[in-house]
């Protein structure tokens, strides 16, 4: 049987009930539940954006590296370069030392031949007049003796020079 | 049928006490544990009464966005859908729990308790069941829903009138409805209580067929007690978002 009493305090009852709950209750949870909703996307974006910063940091450190290591070939070759031409230039010049060298002590040995020739051409020129004017001494005169010596001297001066 | 204690009991205006008391204990209990949940929000790490709450929330909307057209409406109609879940589910598990009836031969005139209803009734005088399990209650809520649904339908009186002229036997419909959506409720929750009533009052020679029996049927009972809950809180939104053309018009 239809009670009209309970139908109508019913619905009463429910609606104070309904904004009791919806007041202390559900309003609270729901809050939470937006509040957490609103905390993760935060968070995931937040990721999202460090996530594209350190991409970017990373793509910066790479051309950095990449940049140091062209620049540390660079100055590799460089320093390669330069010391191969100081090494020629070394060599070079111990070349030219040395042929310098070479070329003075061929001189002093030509010149030392010359005056060793020169003293014993002399002494052999000495010997022969020596020697000429002892045998010449025998058989000839002083006039012939002085012509012949001066002969021999001017012969001997173009065999010296 | 036993003698409920009634305000206005000769009036056009009875009320049954029994039934408004029982309503106001579930929502004791429900605003009670909310408030153990509420003491210690916490947007990170929810506590077990708070999981529950939000778990129920998310429940209600999914039912919601399962059967209504569009976010906003959604938005709106949660609270109430959430309310009636929580509050329906309290009231069906009472009478599962527990129901308790005084006997009594002396009339209390004020109450409704007359001596010839008392007779009828064999002195027993509820006093705690579960509030759906009166007809009056139920269809209470059933009439609330229709009211919102109507309500709702009415925000576009041309697309609302429309579909009676289309369709005049739709107007039947808007009379069942309410009743079935009421009538399915009390039924459920009042054939498990008088079941459980039979079983209970039943001679003593037959306790070992009646024990398994009601053990069986508070089982189902309490199946019931929730799935009707669920049912019912499904249905208000699926009824008010079928008038919802406003919403389906703007995002279909």
């Amino acid at each position: 049987m239809f009670e009209f009493g309970t139908f109508v305090v019913s619905i009463l009852t429910f609606l104070v009930l309904f904004l009791i709950i919806r007041r202390f209750g559900f309003d609270k949870f729901n809050n939470v539940l937006e509040k957490r909703r609103q905390f993760v996307i935060d968070q995931l974006d937040e990721a999202e954006r460090n996530r594209l910063a350190a991409e970017q940091h990373l793509n910066e450190q790479k051309q950095l590296l990449e940049a140091a290591r062209q620049q540390a070939h660079e100055l590799i070759e460089t320093a390669r370069q330069r010391a191969d031409e100081q090494a020629r230039e070394i060599v070079r010049t111990a070349q030219d030392e040395a042929q310098k060298l070479l070329e003075a002590n061929r001189e002093l040995i030509e010149r030392e031949r010359a005056e060793a020739m020169n003293t014993v051409l002399t002494a052999v020129s000495a010997l022969t007049v020596d020697l000429s004017e002892k045998l010449l001494r025998r058989h000839s005169g002083d006039v012939e003796h002085q012509a012949m010596i001066a002969e021999a001297e001017a012969q001997l001066g173009e065999l010296v020079c | 049928m036993p003698a409920f204690p009634y305000l206005f009991y000769n009036t056009f205006f009875p009320i049954n006490i029994t039934t408004i008391a029982m309503m106001l204990l579930s929502g004791l209990i429900v605003v009670v544990v909310m408030r153990l949940a509420t003491r210690s929000l916490d947007v990170r790490r929810p506590g077990r009464w708070q999981n529950f709450f939000e778990w129920a929330i998310e429940f209600a909307g999914g039912m919601a966005r399962d059967t209504m057209p569009s976010e906003r409406i959604v938005r709106t109609i949660l609270p109430l859908a959430f309310t009636m879940l929580i509050f329906l589910f309290v009231a069906n598990w009472l009478g599962v729990v527990a129901t308790v009836s005084i006997k009594t031969s002396t009339p209390v005139p004020w109450l409704g308790l007359t001596a010839a209803r008392l007779a009828q009734a064999h002195g027993e005088v509820p006093l705690f069941d579960s509030p759906t399990a009166n007809m009056s209650m139920t269809l209470s809520f059933a009439f609330m829903v229709w009211l919102m649904s109507h309500a709702q339908g009415l925000k576009t009186p041309r697309r609302y009138f429309r579909h009676y002229l289309l369709n005049p036997m739709a107007v039947i419909e808007e009379i069942t409805t309410p009743l079935t959506h009421g009538m399915r409720l009390f039924g459920n929750i009042f054939a498990g209580e008088a079941l459980i009533g039979v079983l209970v009052g039943a001679p003593l020679m037959y306790l070992p067929l009646t024990v398994p029996l009601l053990l069986v049927w508070l089982f189902y009972s309490a199946f019931v007690s929730t799935i009707q809950a669920y049912v019912f809180t499904i249905l208000m939104t699926l009824y008010v978002g079928q008038k919802a053309y406003s919403e389906s018009l703007s995002h279909h």
